[in-house]
């Protein structure tokens, strides 16, 4: 199999399966608990969170763990009910764990208003600042861009928001370990992460906060998490996540430089082989590693089978719960018309790959294309 | 050997078909195909999906899966809506296979690389002097040769149905031994999109219902209907009549509809000479090959699913349209219906039923 849609999710280092599997196995304890295996559980629990911390820049009381970056969003955007502010500002391209939860939240009072972007998929600073109202209380804006990997200028964003007293939160998933990630600089209150995308476990995830008065809890009960999310921890999956990251951003610079450079041989090749490709997002503020690129007067299901029956794994669009494609939301808001959207493949790159292996893909795109 | 796409519906037909080509060495992708958007209450197609999901996963095949929801609705439910609006009784499913699946699927699977596609219907191709014929599946309880008479001979040649030699209990069997998860799931009636819901409630959404008088033969008012497409001729239930409008017991059916009127009529008892026709006028007709029928050429005809052939004379009147004269009068030919014809085994093709008026 070769791996390219390292976007979607990514495979689990080697050391942090070994990590889990040892922990597993060696560690039952409940990290509530005052003897030893419980004591070795929390332990293993606030190491994770130092580590985690570390690799965005903070220190560990400002992380809580959530089962991934859904439910971190979820816990800021459903928190505003108890906020004297409810009103939101976000944006069209937003992923759906932030634009369906805010639709949700409607009849519970939260409104809303959501910016467009322009063709490279960049928000502008003037569009949010002409839909903030006097009762805004978040501005929430991903860091980058799933399909076409767009980031967004946050650092400007809250700069705005500090002078009118909004929060904002981000959606980062996408982030860790493809650009350097620091909630200071970028000064954001609130931050979603998730580990499945940086080469940890599945169903783990952290919020980062700046200040705790402001969130309330989704799930009641033992009062884990400084009281924020309630449920005796998983463990093994928390200590993989903090290895994750911590590894992740250790090789950090390695691993931007690699990314980038799979995908500049990529689309230059590419447009060797295909000269209509179209590469869509901001070629000057994107996240390394992640094409997105429409091939005009192709089907990317067509595409997409085609290239899974020679074991090639890309992504195309949203797929649906029948496994259809449909059009991206995300393009039609960039103002890519339905046929080329339905063109439209996502290759993303990863630490699994080697240049050997994008040259097989180029090459089995070539036989595709001009076969 | 050729790479074949198997139509995956999550359902044990065809993922017995899909095992059956699998275990005759052949190179096999399941494609499952959704023509009806979400719509919990009416449609499982996500069910249905993680179904074939999970038979395609035991097959050790890939799963592709495509969207004709639009193709379905612009092609077959709006002539279904037409038809109901015009108080016919419509057979989806029959133009499903001529504009869906035997066409924008098929083309599909061509695009994906196939030579040939595959579904799990209870019917037969054979291929005589490179002529193809449609043949009666083995199961006369399952024939679905009903539903696939207007197929022409370029998607007959490029499709195969590896049921064709079984019977129902044996594709069960063979389910089970293979180790399929849907070996035990329940087989699908009804319309695809409606599902097993109230079809009543299902149409409603999408015609306005006229209710208006219900009429017997001889011009009684015997009670009231909801709407004249609700029924259809020759059936009995839902009608809503009690005693007190006849000295008779038996129970009542509908013969005919007026539609300038709105009234839906009615006799009684299942012998009444009323519900049986003698003859009726076969239209659109289509012949599956090179077959053209003479007159008074004597062909056997089945005018519903699952109805023993009935002999009948053909005479025609014109290249798309014939009489039809039935030896034995037959049962509530509704308007709207498929009459499909065969000679022993092989469906030689079909028309849409019309009243005959003298």
């Amino acid at each position: 199999m070769y791996y390219f849609d390292h976007s979607a999710t990514t495979p689990v280092h080697s050391d942090v399966l070994d990590l889990m599997h040892s922990i597993q196995k060696d560690v039952y304890g409940n990290p509530s608990s005052v003897h030893s295996q419980g004591r070795k559980a929390r332990s293993l629990i606030e190491t994770a969170r130092k580590q985690v911390a570390k690799a965005i820049g903070t220190i560990p009381n400002q992380i809580i763990f959530t089962s991934g970056g859904t439910e971190a969003n979820n816990q800021v955007f459903w928190s505003l009910l108890n906020q004297n502010n409810i009103h939101v500002v976000s944006d069209t391209i937003e992923h759906p764990a932030v634009l369906k939860v805010l639709s949700e939240m409607e009849p519970h009072g939260i409104d809303y208003d959501l910016v467009t972007v322009n063709k490279n998929g960049r928000i502008s600073i003037e569009d949010i600042e002409s839909e903030i109202q006097e009762n805004t209380g978040l501005i929430s804006i991903m860091l980058a861009n799933n399909e076409m990997g767009t980031i967004q200028p946050i650092k400007e964003i809250v700069a705005l928001a500090r002078e009118n007293n909004i929060l904002v939160h981000s959606d980062a998933v996408q982030c860790l370990g493809k650009m350097p990630l620091d909630v200071n600089d970028l000064g954001v209150d609130y931050l979603s992460l998730s580990a499945h995308k940086f080469y940890g476990p599945k169903g783990i995830g952290i919020l980062y906060f700046k200040n705790k008065d402001s969130l309330s809890s989704l799930m009641i009960g033992g009062g884990q998490e400084i009281g924020l999310r309630a449920g005796t921890e998983n463990i093994a999956s928390i200590a993989g996540m903090g290895l994750a990251a911590e590894l992740v951003t250790n090789q950090l610079d390695h691993h931007i430089n690699e990314l980038a450079s799979f995908e500049a041989h990529f689309k230059s090749e590419l447009k060797t082989i295909f000269p209509n490709a179209i590469f869509n997002g901001d070629a000057n503020n994107k996240l390394p590693g992640l094409v997105c690129v429409s091939f005009p007067g192709y089907r990317s299901d067509i595409l997409m089978a085609k290239l899974d029956r020679a074991n090639f794994a890309v992504s195309s669009g949203s797929a649906c719960g029948t496994g259809n494609v449909k059009p991206s939301r995300v393009l039609s808001e960039m103002g890519v018309n339905d046929e080329t959207n339905i063109s439209t493949l996502r290759f993303s790159f990863g630490a699994s790959n080697t240049s050997e292996q994008v040259d097989l893909l180029l090459f089995e795109l070539k036989t595709i294309l001009t076969g | 050997m050729g790479h074949i796409t198997v139509g995956m519906s999550g359902g044990v037909d065809s993922a017995v078909a899909a095992s059956i080509l699998v275990e005759q060495g052949h190179d096999i992708e399941g494609l499952f195909m959704k023509n009806w958007e979400e719509d919990s209450e009416y449609c499982n197609a996500e069910e249905d999906y993680k179904d074939a999901l999970q038979v395609c996963d035991t097959l050790d095949i890939p799963l592709r899966s495509v969207n004709f929801a639009k193709e379905y609705w612009d092609r077959v439910f709006q002539h279904f809506l037409d038809e109901y609006r015009s108080g016919r009784t419509p057979n989806p499913d029959i133009l499903c296979n001529t504009e869906i699946k035997f066409k924008e699927f098929l083309n599909f699977a061509k695009d994906l690389g196939a030579d040939k596609i595959a579904t799990g219907h209870y019917a037969k191709i054979e291929c005589r002097n490179s002529e193809y014929r449609l043949l009666k599946g083995k199961d006369k309880n399952k024939d679905q040769s009903y539903f696939l008479y207007m197929l022409s001979h370029n998607p007959l040649s490029r499709s195969e149905f590896p049921l064709g030699d079984l019977d129902k209990k044996d594709v069960r069997n063979i389910a089970k031994n293979a180790g399929l998860p849907t070996a035990d799931k329940k087989d699908s009636t009804g319309i695809c999109f409606v599902g097993e819901q109230n079809f009543k409630q299902f149409l409603e959404r999408y015609l306005p219902a006229n209710p208006g008088n219900i009429i017997s033969l001889d011009h009684k008012k015997v009670g009231t209907h909801s709407g004249l497409m609700y029924y259809t001729i020759g059936q009995r239930k839902g009608l809503g009549i009690g005693g007190g409008h006849s000295d008779l017991s038996d129970p009542w059916y509908v013969v005919g509809k007026d539609m300038v009127k709105n009234n839906l009529i009615v006799c009684q008892g299942k012998d009444n000479p009323s519900l049986y026709y003698e003859k009726i006028i076969a239209t659109q007709l289509h012949w599956i090959s090179k077959f053209k029928p003479d007159n008074d050429k004597e062909l056997a005809a089945k005018i519903r699913y699952r109805q023993k052939d009935q002999f009948c004379n053909i005479e025609m009147l014109n290249n798309n349209s014939a009489i039809i004269s039935f030896q034995k009068p037959v049962f509530a030919a509704a308007p709207g219906q498929s009459i499909v014809f065969y000679n022993d085994d092989v469906c030689l093709g079909g028309g849409i039923i019309e009243p005959y008026v003298n």
